[in-house]
């Protein structure tokens, strides 16, 4: 255990937790890295190419290296980070990437074969033979090369999604955050601070400086009670903002139950779009390191993460608590790691630093002018190799803690494509123009990152954000803090032969980087995908920057010259649940019901999606035990007697106004604005190209009042379009439209008997046919007073109603038909027996309306009006289309055992089956109770000219080919008597 | 008067009510709507006493609540009213006006709950502006995918109009929510 005194951990409680098997304990507050740490567990996984041994770099969001698999079985998580893994009861962890103990993995013979895996080794090798690709190399690259896996389990976790919407977003809630949501929350502003760490403070909490003479850790804690409780402040603390989005708009993931064992009846995690007037980014720095000879040695960190694991989580990384430690720095804030160290009790080798006039600020052994040049140790850091004027040493060292200056963590300030900006002074990119509108960049993610710049930069920031939306903010007394300037060099990389690592994550090294340039990759865009620097789960948080500095030295060009890449959402990794906000499975969207659902459902219907409705496909029997045994008796009572359907689903939209009909007839391409009160037509409408998008009727109650249906699955956009044409392009018009789609249950009455049977229901109304003939309508009271519409429309080819209510008492009526027409054969029907009724018929329905046909192609081209104009009417007419001659027949199957497949092509018999002698395609098919064999739907060229022809229709996918005959698309009753009578 | 019993979007005939945690959800088939829209050159409207109000805005009178819904529209509700021809006794008390019948296109659901709590629950549900609800006003916005009517009738109730079809959905989100704002 290397456990030292201090941190900001909870010792009054212990927990347990066990890695890669073995039990562990730790205590709140810690990371499961700082807590293995603690427990002398510096090797937590293998690196993705050559499966070397890897530990901890760093103590955050940007770590590369210690990347393990969280929990078990299907909540098991691949490629979390140990270093913000917030430890708990009962945590289990697992290494990946390794096959075999960590500690023997099997694949580390990829390090002995590392020189044939240099940069652009996928480019260059397995290219032969080609049917190698996919089954031999792809596997086995995935296998030696990768991260941790799925567990291919479903995620039996919930999530949410919530909405925020404040005056002043602060991203970071470290001293310029805090400093920053302090001065707007004062001033009354609406704001949201959030963090993605646990616990507020960022790097005050890490650092040993005073504020106010007083810990950092008390001020944070001083204004986090304050913050919280302001009504105006929305705290979000384990919660990262991972993208800026158009208008102000962030997306946030809070962790609301990683940190437990299991979520119980918490969601995991709340996706947060969060708008916001204003925002400040105070996302702070991360620390780079200098590549050199074997940097990679577990025990090899970043000197402010071994300075934050002392003073945040009191562990050192070290197996004793008297093994040595050193530091590696080429600036002034390594030494503070010394110096923090020092005051902790460890054991100090020293501190190396290249500048050849490097300070000393304490009693601790100064390398200057030196570098570090070799590592030792296994399976962790035992020696270092320390070269000063030529002389090289090698001297025991546990830990290393190195520096190489930091980066400002501007990513969401180019997620608009602000461009960073080259700063010499600071060695460091720091935001440019371009990024998000209204966000500032504040404290040391804008380069000013000492805890007395930070403090005050996040104060300044949020007055000027709050000016900018006429709110007056007061500045805050801010604590006196620290104010170092960070002197440093320019020392990027230790020269040598050896490898020495730049991108932890990817094992990109700089011999891989002369490589990249010597095959002139040079832009940095190659060199990225040459090399896959930065790419996966770090995105080159610590790489990024001494790769271009590694490659500017090689150019000889500035880094400035050289260019960065910049950045995209999401700042760091977020699962595809929290992105879905908690729709999956039947959540995934809203179900809409009709009025009978629940009547249909206890008489045991099953159930068939159509868009979001769940409609009735058909009403099993005792006895059948196929689906088309209910279908075929379905259809065959509605030709015989009478069937009963709930078609409210169809769209309704009640159009009111003095100009209503010259409105529908702008709508409709044929005339609806002639049609006379109490009577129906059937309508088409077009897109602007000409082609049919939707049909249906228009029924006109009165003289300034029409009920238009759609299909169920256009209701929507035809109203939408109506819509838009009444807003937009005629607004001149007198027009009122509403949807009354959901207002009233309709149940269509169909078959030879349903004159009878409805009236038995309906109060005094005459429905003979010479009172209320064949597209007649009318409003009328049924069942002793209820108001109802009825309409004679027929979609079966039979004599044929349907009857409106108010949605309420859908069912009611429905249970009153069902009763009432027992002695008639009354029988209900689901769609599969609409389909097959309208096929029979003739009708078209949503397979022919699929945005390819035109009224012409199913010979209703006299539909489209050229005695006025309607929208698509003109561009129905353009040569090409007008030209199109395909029409609507009916397919039969010489063989009556031949089923008709829809989606099959047609052909002319001998004819080659290729696009270029394409004839058209099968729409729709069924097999016809009526016609005693399957029949189909199609469009085929000149097809009105061709009845009687034998034609082959084709279907490659189903490997199906058939002679189907050429006839007319009326199967039943061509003359139309039977929906007259 | 027909012997046909109405049902609700539940299949039930009495209207549903459930308390997630520290919600109370309560189905209000009782109360009947309907659309009122201005034809081209009529002035105005103001039926049973409503004052019809701007974008946004809500106005009562006794048992009745007007809001706007678009350019020289609104929707009106009558509480106790959903058995009757109220679209008829709007057009009557709207005259020149388009009258639409909207009584069953939508459920009323009354949500009430403390103020805090509410404001909790529109966070998780609204994506708009709390000023954009605050007690008094009205909008149409999206809930868990679906359109609704948002009123805002006072800091503790808040009454949705739900696509009848879709009221189930609706219904589900709303009991999810209350349930997981109940917990610490």
């Amino acid at each position: 255990m290397t456990r030292i005194p201090g941190g900001l951990i909870d010792r009054s409680q212990t927990l347990t937790f066990s890695f890669n098997g073995r039990s562990y304990t730790g205590h709140p507050g810690d990371t499961l890295a700082s807590a293995l740490l603690a427990n002398g567990v510096r090797l937590m996984g293998r690196s993705f190419k050559y499966h070397r041994p890897r530990g901890p770099v760093s103590a955050g969001s940007e770590e590369p290296n210690a990347l393990v698999t969280l929990r078990s079985g299907a909540r098991a998580e691949p490629n979390t980070r140990a270093t913000v893994a917030e430890l708990y009861e009962g945590l289990t962890a697992r290494s990946q990437n390794h096959v075999g103990p960590l500690g023997f993995d099997a694949l580390a013979v990829n390090d002995l074969l590392s020189p044939f895996f240099a940069a652009g080794f996928y480019y260059k090798t397995f290219m032969w033979p080609r049917a190698f690709w996919e089954k031999l190399y792809e596997p086995m690259i995935r296998r030696a090369a990768g991260l941790g896996a799925l567990s291919g389990e479903a995620d039996p976790d919930a999530y949410d999604r919530g909405y925020l919407h404040c005056d002043l977003l602060v991203i970071g809630a470290g001293a310029a955050g805090l400093s920053a949501a302090l001065t707007a929350a004062r001033a009354g502003a609406q704001v949201v601070l959030a963090d993605e760490d646990f616990r507020l403070g960022g790097r005050l909490l890490a650092e040993s400086d005073p504020l106010d003479e007083a810990p950092a850790p008390d001020w944070v804690a001083a204004v986090d009670a304050e913050l919280r409780a302001l009504p105006n402040v929305r705290i979000l603390s384990r919660t990262t903002v991972f993208g800026a989005y158009d208008h102000g708009i962030f997306g946030a993931v809070e962790r609301v139950a990683d940190h437990l064992p299991e979520p119980g009846a918490l969601v995991r995690q709340t996706l947060w779009r969060i708008t916001a007037k204003r925002s400040v980014l105070a996302a702070g720095a991360t620390e780079r390191h200098i590549p050199f000879a074997a940097n990679d040695r577990p025990g090899i960190l970043l000197a402010g993460a071994l300075r934050a694991y002392a003073n945040r989580w009191a562990a050192l990384p070290v197996a004793r608590p008297q093994d040595r430690i050193a530091v590696f720095t080429n600036n002034d804030d390594g030494h503070r790691t010394a110096l923090d160290l020092l005051a902790k009790g460890a054991n100090l080798l020293g501190v190396i630093d290249p500048r050849v006039d490097a300070p000393r600020f304490g009693d601790y052994q100064l390398f200057a002018g030196a570098q570090v040049t070799g590592t030792h140790g296994r399976l962790g850091l035992s020696s270092i190799e320390i070269t000063r004027d030529g002389r090289a040493d090698w001297l025991e060292c546990h830990a290393l803690g190195v520096s190489g200056g930091w980066n400002p963590n501007l990513h969401l300030a180019s997620h608009h494509r602000g461009r960073p900006v080259w700063n010499e002074e600071l060695l460091a990119f720091v935001p440019g123009e371009g990024g998000p509108r209204g966000l500032i960049p504040a404290g040391a993610c804008a380069g000013r990152g000492s805890t007395s710049a930070a403090l005050k930069d996040g104060a300044r920031a949020a007055q000027a954000a709050l000016s900018e939306l006429g709110i007056s903010a007061a500045l805050p007394r801010l604590p006196g803090a620290e104010d170092k300037p960070l002197r440093q060099s320019a020392f990027w990389h230790v020269s040598g032969k050896a490898r020495a690592w730049v991108d932890f994550q990817n094992d990109v090294t700089v011999k891989d980087i002369a490589l990249a340039h010597k095959e002139n990759m040079r832009p940095v865009e190659h060199l990225k995908r040459w090399t896959t620097l930065g790419m996966a789960t770090d995105q080159g948080k610590t790489a990024n920057v001494t790769a271009l500095a590694v490659m500017a030295e090689l150019t000889g060009k500035s880094v400035a010259e050289t260019g960065t890449t910049i950045f995209r959402p999401p700042y760091t990794g977020v699962s595809l649940s929290v992105l879905g906000g908690g729709d999956t499975g039947k959540d995934f969207r809203p179900t809409r019901l009709t009025p009978t659902h629940h009547w249909a459902e206890a008489q045991g219907a099953a159930f068939t999606e159509v868009g979001p409705w769940l409609r009735a496909q058909y009403f099993p029997r005792p006895g059948e035990t196929h689906w088309r045994e209910s279908v075929d008796r379905e259809a065959t009572a509605v030709r015989s007697a009478v069937g009963l359907c709930d078609v409210t689903t169809l769209g309704k939209i009640d159009v009111q106004g003095s100009n209503a009909g010259e409105f529908l007839d702008r709508v409709y391409s044929n005339m609806m604005g002639t049609l006379k009160v109490g009577r129906v037509r059937y309508g088409l409408m077009l897109r602007e190209d000409g082609h049919l998008y939707d049909d249906g009727t228009c029924a006109r109650m009165a003289e300034d009042h029409y009920v238009v249906t759609t299909t169920t699955g256009n209701a929507g956009l035809v109203y939408r379009n109506m819509e838009f044409a009444r807003q937009c392009l005629w607004p001149e018009l007198d027009v009122q439209i509403l949807s009354t789609t959901d207002a009233w249950a309709q149940i269509a009455v169909a078959g030879p008997r349903s004159r009878e049977l409805l009236s038995r229901i309906v109060d005094g109304f005459d429905l003979s046919n010479a009172a209320f003939p064949f597209m007649a309508c009318a409003s009328l009271t049924v069942c002793g007073g209820l108001r109802a519409r009825i309409f004679r429309i027929s979609f079966s080819g039979e004599l044929a109603y349907e009857i409106a209510v108010p949605a309420r008492y859908g069912a009611a009526l429905m249970q009153r038909l069902m009763e009432q027409g027992a002695d008639l054969g009354v029988t209900p029907y689901g769609t599969e027996a609409l389909g097959v009724l309208r096929i029979e018929k003739g009708h078209a329905a949503g397979a022919e309306l699929n945005g390819q046909t035109t009224a012409a192609m199913l010979g209703l081209g006299r539909m489209v009006s050229d005695k006025k104009d309607s929208i698509g009417a003109v561009m129905s007419r353009r040569e090409g289309l007008a030209g199109d001659r395909r029409r609507l027949v009916g397919l039969l199957p010489e063989d009556p055992n031949v089923p008709v497949v829809p989606g099959s092509h047609l052909f002319t018999p001998g004819a080659p089956q290729d696009m270029a002698h394409d004839q058209g395609w099968i729409t729709s098919a069924c097999v016809s109770p009526h016609v005693g064999r399957s029949i189909g739907l199609g469009v085929l060229e000149d097809g009105d000219c061709r009845i009687g022809e034998l034609i082959l229709a084709v279907n490659p996918l189903e490997g199906t080919k058939a002679a189907l005959r050429v006839v007319p698309p009326h199967f039943v009753d061509p003359e139309g008597a039977r929906l007259r009578d | 008067m027909t012997d046909l019993i109405p049902l609700t979007v539940f299949g039930a005939e009495t209207p549903r009510q459930t308390a997630p945690g520290a919600l109370a959800l309560a189905e209000r088939p009782d109360i009947a709507i309907a659309s009122l829209a201005l034809r081209r050159g009529t002035a105005g409207a103001a039926p049973f006493g409503l004052l019809l109000p701007g974008p946004g805005g809500l106005a009562a009178a006794q048992a009745h609540l007007a809001f706007w819904t678009g350019a020289g529209q609104w929707m009106v509700l009558a509480e106790g009213l959903a058995d009757t021809d109220f679209a008829a006794a709007l057009r009557d008390a709207a005259p020149g006006c388009s009258v639409t019948e909207q009584t069953d296109g939508w459920t009323v659901v009354d949500v009430t709950a403390p103020e805090p709590l509410i404001a909790r629950l529109l966070e998780r549900l609204v994506n708009l502006p709390p000023e954009a609800l605050a007690p008094g006003r009205a909008t149409r916005c999206q809930m868990h995918h679906l359109p609704v009517h948002a009123l805002r009738l006072s800091s503790s109730r808040l009454r949705l109009l739900a696509m009848r079809s879709a009221t189930a959905s609706l219904w589900h989100a709303l009991e999810t929510a209350g349930q997981r704002l109940a917990l610490p």
